[in-house]
């Protein structure tokens, strides 16, 4: 080998060396073979000179166990707190029912993508989180990033001087979003009852649920039994308030076409959930038979999680809850999709305060939106106090049917850090199970 | 070539050890026949080198097929169900008595009950369904007593038969009246399973789903024998009635043809035609479509109590039809071949015994006397 040679050989082995040392490795050898990111955030260095000097600089999450009295034992709210270099504070929520601990440590293990990061970069981030994290769906990393991304609209938010729907169309109706309180009436005199508190607080819509647990197929009397009790809803509440059922995934396929098909005269606002969310086409199956409106989503996260439904016209409303889908962005996207396939946006919450409230911002800038759940009854009983512990004011209330928008920028409040002291976490507690007469696991 | 390669590999036995435990030493048949009904299954034993023995059933299988699965299992290891899926999957029915012999052996080997060997249970009890005899309805009357009386609640119940020139309206209105004449036999709280028995045409069928989808019989049954796609999709595309199908269904990839076009709502395979082993198979692929499985079963009392172990641990299990034969004679001979053991309910539901293998006595002397033919 002649001497120029020999230093060019060594010269490419050199470079191929130092080539190797900036590629991911690992035990197996298997990461991808690229070059990594030096900067902190990933990124970060690319978007010096187009991005603002905000920069995120602290992140704490909350456990937030409430009294057990308050029926929350499955679900301590998990908060998220995002600090920044010019004292903006924002706030998000990533409770996950029966996972709270697990929710918890998964936005702690996405601190190093978001401490040093510029807050205005929402979806980059948003992208970050999500694509970044290799598996991209899961109702923990969905409910981490939700979060995370309703602090960083907040900061948004409260750094432009508006309020969130502001900054996402602007309301589409001013007057408010339209809600629906959470019911329990089994008697028709039960059910009148509550109709009268209806009328006197200008609320239009509830939501109840089916009686029984429901097995694969379901026997004649099941059957009745629970369309005699949606009758019932009807009879007590007259034809001028409406009343949506959650089926909460218990009946098959199979069951939920017989309920949905009987159930058509009632001329139910929606039904929500008719059968396990996993096979959409399994669900297809359930809903090509009636008329009753269809209404899915609280389990599905991202948009990308929603693609199937919308594209195959399986359901006529969308529900993604926006602590577990990816929070306003997420929400705010898959309502897009939504609306141009003609669907209608309900989306869910039975959650904390944060979430409820970041909802009713992608909902006021919603075209195709339709009501809005919010964890509760028409009695706000123990949670006003809740409330005004964690927010300084109480629980929020529909006006004429409608929740009033907030008007402050961001996501209009800001959580007493204090006041999370008087609820401290207590560990996560598991979603309560149910079982079928023979001991068989039950979906509840 | 490689594919060619591939299957000889699937068909061929697995590597024998030189002698164990668990090594099949014998195998003997009763081939059993009901005196008055003249229903027929297979009955199977299978002795390890230990001397343990499994029981199994099947449907009805010719001596010849017997004699050649002694030869093919001599030496085989008891725990050789693929063997067997693989090696008798042109003789369903002896593929089912010796794959139930073998799980009944291999659990009576570890000391456990049929239902934790399939993986533990997933209820403590198993609802139980009568199948009720095809005889008229003058006749019904002593064999619902009897099953009523033995702690049944939901029962199949034979369609009446359809003449070619029977206006269909009147058949409907036939179907109505004997659903309508059997509650009254059976009591108000009686379930109804419909059994089309595979009888009426595509057309007919959805026709009858269609007019009788508001009575809400449990599911109406094997509505039709045509299984084609666009013949199924008459009935479940213009009915909300629940479609059990696949009585005369023994290959897998059949059942999941049927879930994917969403044609059936409970999976039917037959205990006579399917092993335990083999029906576990199809109910995975039926959970992810949520679809129910409750196995046909128009065998003896030993495939009852398969089924009902089975049922212990299928998550998806939703009932396990019983064979109520109309003769006195017939279910005293069925009990005389557990042992004195009934096929019997208790408020709709079979308790589990705690005890290993099938936690029945098998009464061999019963099955000699009953057999038409011992291989």
């Amino acid at each position: 080998m002649k001497r120029r040679e020999l230093f060019g050989a060594l010269a490419a082995a050199g470079a191929f060396a130092q080539t190797r040392s900036n590629r991911v490795r690992n035990a197996c050898d298997c990461a991808p073979q690229i070059k990594l990111a030096t900067d902190k955030p990933p990124g970060a260095a690319l978007f010096r000179d187009v991005g603002s000097k905000l920069r995120i600089t602290g992140m704490k999450v909350f456990g937030v166990t409430l009294d057990e009295r308050m029926g929350r034992v499955d679900r301590p709210y998990v908060f998220v707190k995002l600090e920044t270099n010019q004292g903006v504070f924002g706030w998000g929520e990533a409770t996950l029912e029966g996972k709270a601990a697990a929710a918890m440590a998964c936005v702690n293990d996405l601190k190093d993508l978001i401490i040093g990061s510029d807050p205005m970069q929402v979806e980059h981030l948003h992208q970050l989180m999500y694509i970044g994290s290799f598996y991209r769906g899961g109702p923990v990393l969905g409910s981490a990033i939700s979060g995370i991304d309703q602090a960083l609209w907040d900061i948004r938010g409260k750094v432009l001087g508006l309020p969130v729907y502001e900054l996402l169309g602007g309301p589409v109706d001013p007057r408010g979003v339209r809600g629906y309180y959470h019911a329990s009436a089994w008697t028709v005199s039960e059910v009148r009852e509550l109709r009268d508190k209806a009328r006197a607080a200008g609320v239009t819509a509830f939501k109840f649920q089916l009686p029984d647990l429901l097995e694969w197929v379901e026997t004649n009397a099941k059957i009745k039994r629970a369309v005699r009790a949606l009758e019932i809803y009807r009879e007590g509440l007259g034809p001028d308030i409406d009343f949506a059922v959650d089926f909460h995934a218990r009946p098959s396929p199979t069951v939920a076409a017989i309920l949905l098909r009987e159930v058509e005269p009632l001329h139910l606002l929606f039904a929500e959930e008719v059968c396990p969310p996993e096979n959409i086409r399994a669900m297809q199956r359930a809903v090509r038979k009636s008329t009753t409106p269809i209404a899915t989503g609280e389990r599905l996260i991202a948009s990308y999680g929603f693609t199937e439904i919308i594209d195959l016209g399986i359901v006529d409303i969308l529900q993604p809850d926006i602590a577990h889908v990816g929070g306003v962005s997420a929400l705010w996207k898959v309502a897009a999709a939504g609306d141009a396939a003609g669907m209608r946006m309900a989306p869910h919450a039975c959650e904390g305060p944060v979430g409820g409230i970041a909802s009713l911002h992608v909902d006021a800038a919603c075209p195709n939106f339709l009501a809005q759940e919010i964890c509760g009854l028409v009695d706000a009983g123990e949670q006003n106090q809740v409330w005004e512990d964690l927010l300084g004011f109480p629980a929020m209330r529909m006006v004429d049917g409608r929740y009033p928008l907030p008007t402050k920028p961001g996501l209009g409040f800001e959580v007493s850090e204090a006041a999370l002291k008087k609820y401290p976490f207590q560990g996560t507690r598991p979603f309560p199970m149910a079982f079928h007469e023979d001991g068989a696991i039950a979906s509840l | 070539m490689r594919r060619r390669l591939k299957a000889v590999v699937a068909f061929s036995p697995p590597p024998q050890a030189a002698t164990g435990p668990l090594q099949i030493a014998s195998l003997r048949a009763w081939r059993i026949r009901e005196p008055e009904s003249g229903r027929r299954y297979t009955i199977i034993r299978i002795l390890s080198q230990s001397g343990v023995a499994g029981f199994g059933e099947g449907g009805a299988v010719k001596a010849a097929d017997i004699a050649d699965a002694k030869t093919a299992l001599a030496g085989q290891r008891a725990t050789a169900l693929e063997f067997v899926r693989n090696r008798f999957a042109s003789v369903p029915a002896l593929e089912a008595a010796l794959s139930n012999a073998l799980i009944d052996l291999m659990a009576r080997s570890t000391g456990v009950p049929v239902y934790q060997y399939l993986g533990g249970p997933t209820r403590f009890k198993a609802r139980l369904m009568a199948r009720m005899p095809d005889i008229g309805m003058a006749a019904f009357a002593e064999p619902v007593r009897f099953a009523r009386e033995h702690g049944y609640k939901t029962f199949t119940l034979p369609a009446p038969p359809k003449e070619a020139m029977t206006r269909l309206q009147a058949y409907v209105d036939s179907v109505r009246q004997k659903m309508e004449g059997f509650k009254k036999l059976a009591g108000a709280d009686a379930e109804i399973v419909l059994d089309g028995a595979g009888a009426l045409l595509p057309g007919d069928a959805a026709m009858v789903a269609r007019a009788l989808e508001s009575v809400h019989p449990v599911w109406f049954d094997e509505p039709t024998s045509v299984l084609t796609n666009d013949a199924l999709s008459r009935i479940t595309d213009e009915s909300i009635m629940p479609v059990g199908l696949g009585r005369g269904i023994h290959d897998v990839s059949t059942f999941q043809n049927l879930l994917r076009w969403g044609s059936v709502d409970v999976l039917r395979p037959s205990l006579g035609l399917n092993s335990l082993h083999k029906i576990r198979r199809m109910a995975a692929i039926a959970e992810t479509h949520y679809v129910a499985v409750a196995p046909y079963h128009d065998g003896g009392p030993l495939a009852t109590m398969l089924g009902i172990h089975l049922a212990a641990a299928l998550t998806n299990a939703y009932v396990q039809e019983v064979p109520i034969p109309a003769s006195p004679r017939d279910r005293a001979m069925r009990a005389e071949l557990l042992g004195g053991t009934v096929e019997r309910a208790q408020d709709g539901f079979a308790a589990l015994v705690n005890q290993p293998g099938l936690g029945v006595r098998v009464d061999e002397q019963a099955l000699n006397k009953y057999s038409e033919e011992t291989v």
